[in-house]
């Protein structure tokens, strides 16, 4: 009777396992069914046969997928903190563009990796292909940001730099520091902050300026949005990427993010 | 393919495979048991080994578990030969969460020590070397991931490794080359059955089951560290 009822259970595993979006429900699904075969095989009194099964089928081989998808079933994102858009919150994750990624990442069926970085090593980690996207409220200049490409913006932003009197940009992204946006905190309180910062963008402007009004800081011209960045190399993912951001503005979710996060 | 698509195809595909299954099994197309009667007669005492599943795959058709043990070997060497031409990354490690890592580092060993007793009592109850070897390999997996990958390869060079693997291959073969040396045929059983029941029984099954443990764990981690080197670290 077991025999039968596991045998029953056997397809409706399979074809839930074969029919998951996610990758990782998927492998959790083959290596369920390895567990159901094997279960099948000691009660057809097959012991030997059930422990091959359970040891390579459900152990080794269940593993040996979950590494094969640690990079491909995942959409690995790089950003340096900031306020609204991209920040731990105890022991979470919120913001503008974490919901952004989050939902773009479902839509792909990847797991969200999200790893807080210094601001300046975004840009280099996404050029070398260790991570998909580059966030935390990085702002395109410049046309030209090679080997990198930015998805147009999905908010509008201002941006200010300590050395911006002749209208010129800094450097082809903003924001530009040293270090985590962290550690700008207790540099604004001293005044220090010209020392490694040559621009800032407005959520951190607005963050940092909570504590003492900064000096020293001037806007530039022109009209500037957040943008996420993608290498080059994967036009598809950013064609994705922008796909998904549009249709949340059509459907006005983005909206109703921006509202919620930032405003 | 669109979802509805991939469901019938699934489906159309498990349902046929399984009233071949069954076509198979119930009707008029029943394997010949003549065969596996013959071989479920022999007594235990033949091959001293109470476990008569190892009886047969380690004595009476060791022949065959010979030719097993070739194809695995050949899928390693496949696997490193293939993996050897992409290059080898270094990404920025993923650490596992906390939570992983512990559990990790606690199931390592006790996976470890059950593989050492389904090797060493492959003979008498279920078990193996087969299954040890993978066991061993989970463990081992298990381990790098609570300590890393490059501290896991540093004491498993895959290099060594890998000599070692072929190493017990080589040794195998001339195991059961060795009765010619005596003027029996190959694959005659040299060590007495002893009792069934015995760990100090079977014969040659016992160092079988152990140098077959060895030899897939070995395979399993150069398998393992490949993919690692090759594909993204753990």
């Amino acid at each position: 009777m077991a025999g039968h009822v596991l045998l029953a259970l056997l397809p409706i595993v399979a074809v839930v396992a074969l029919t998951q979006s996610r990758r990782l429900s998927a492998i959790i699904g083959m290596g369920l069914f390895s567990f159901l075969l094997a279960a099948v095989y000691l009660v057809m009194r097959a012991p030997d046969v059930a422990i091959t099964e359970a040891t390579i089928g459900a152990a080794l081989v269940t593993a040996i997928y979950i590494l094969a998808i640690r990079r491909t079933g995942r959409l690995t994102v790089v950003a340096d903190e900031v306020p609204g858009l991209l920040a731990r919150e105890a022991d979470r994750i919120v913001g503008l563009e974490y919901d952004i990624l989050r939902g773009f990442a479902i839509s792909q069926g990847l797991d969200l990796s999200v790893s807080f970085v210094p601001l300046r090593r975004v840009r280099w980690l996404v050029a070398h292909g260790e991570a998909d996207i580059g966030a935390g409220g990085i702002v395109p200049l410049t046309g030209a940001i090679d080997p990198l490409d930015a998805t147009p913006g999905h908010l509008e932003t201002g941006v200010y730099a300590f050395d911006a009197r002749d209208g010129r940009p800094t450097s082809e992204l903003a924001p530009d520091y040293d270090g985590y946006f962290s550690e700008l905190q207790s540099k604004a309180r001293n005044g220090l902050l010209s020392s490694s910062v040559t621009s800032l963008d407005l959520a951190r402007v607005l963050s940092l300026s909570r504590g003492a009004p900064l000096e020293g800081l001037d806007r530039l011209d022109g009209r500037h949005g957040y943008a996420f960045l993608v290498s080059k190399d994967r036009a598809d993912l950013k064609r994705d990427l922008v796909r998904y951001v549009e249709s949340l503005q059509r459907s006005g979710e983005l909206d109703a993010w921006i509202a919620r996060h930032v405003r | 393919m669109s979802t509805q698509k991939r469901w019938i195809v699934c489906s159309v595909g498990i349902v046929a495979f399984f009233v071949v299954l069954l076509s198979i099994t119930y009707m008029a197309s029943m394997p010949d048991s003549a065969d596996s009667e013959r071989y479920l007669s022999i007594p235990i005492e033949v091959s001293g080994a109470a476990n008569r599943v190892a009886g047969i795959y380690l004595n009476t058709r060791l022949f065959d578990t010979l030719i097993e043990i070739l194809v695995f070997s050949v899928a390693v060497l496949g696997v490193r030969y293939y993996l050897s031409h992409s290059p080898q990354i270094s990404l920025p490690s993923l650490s596992e969460s906390a939570v992983v890592r512990t559990a990790a580092g606690i199931l390592g060993p006790l996976a470890l020590l059950l593989s050492v007793y389904f090797a060493t009592f492959g003979h008498i109850s279920p078990g193996g070397g087969f299954a040890a070897g993978v066991i061993a390999a989970s463990a081992v997996l298990y381990v790098a991931i609570a300590q890393g990958m490059q501290a896991t390869e540093a004491r498993l060079s895959p290099q060594r490794i890998a000599a070692a693997e072929k190493g017990i291959l080589l040794f195998l073969f001339l195991w059961i080359l060795l009765p010619l040396a005596f003027g029996d045929a190959p694959l005659t059983e040299l060590l007495p059955p002893g009792t069934p029941g015995k760990l100090l029984s079977a014969g040659s099954i016992l160092p079988y089951n152990l140098l077959i443990g060895i030899k897939v764990f070995f395979g399993a981690w150069l398998i393992i560290a490949a993919f690692a080197q090759h594909r993204g670290d753990l």
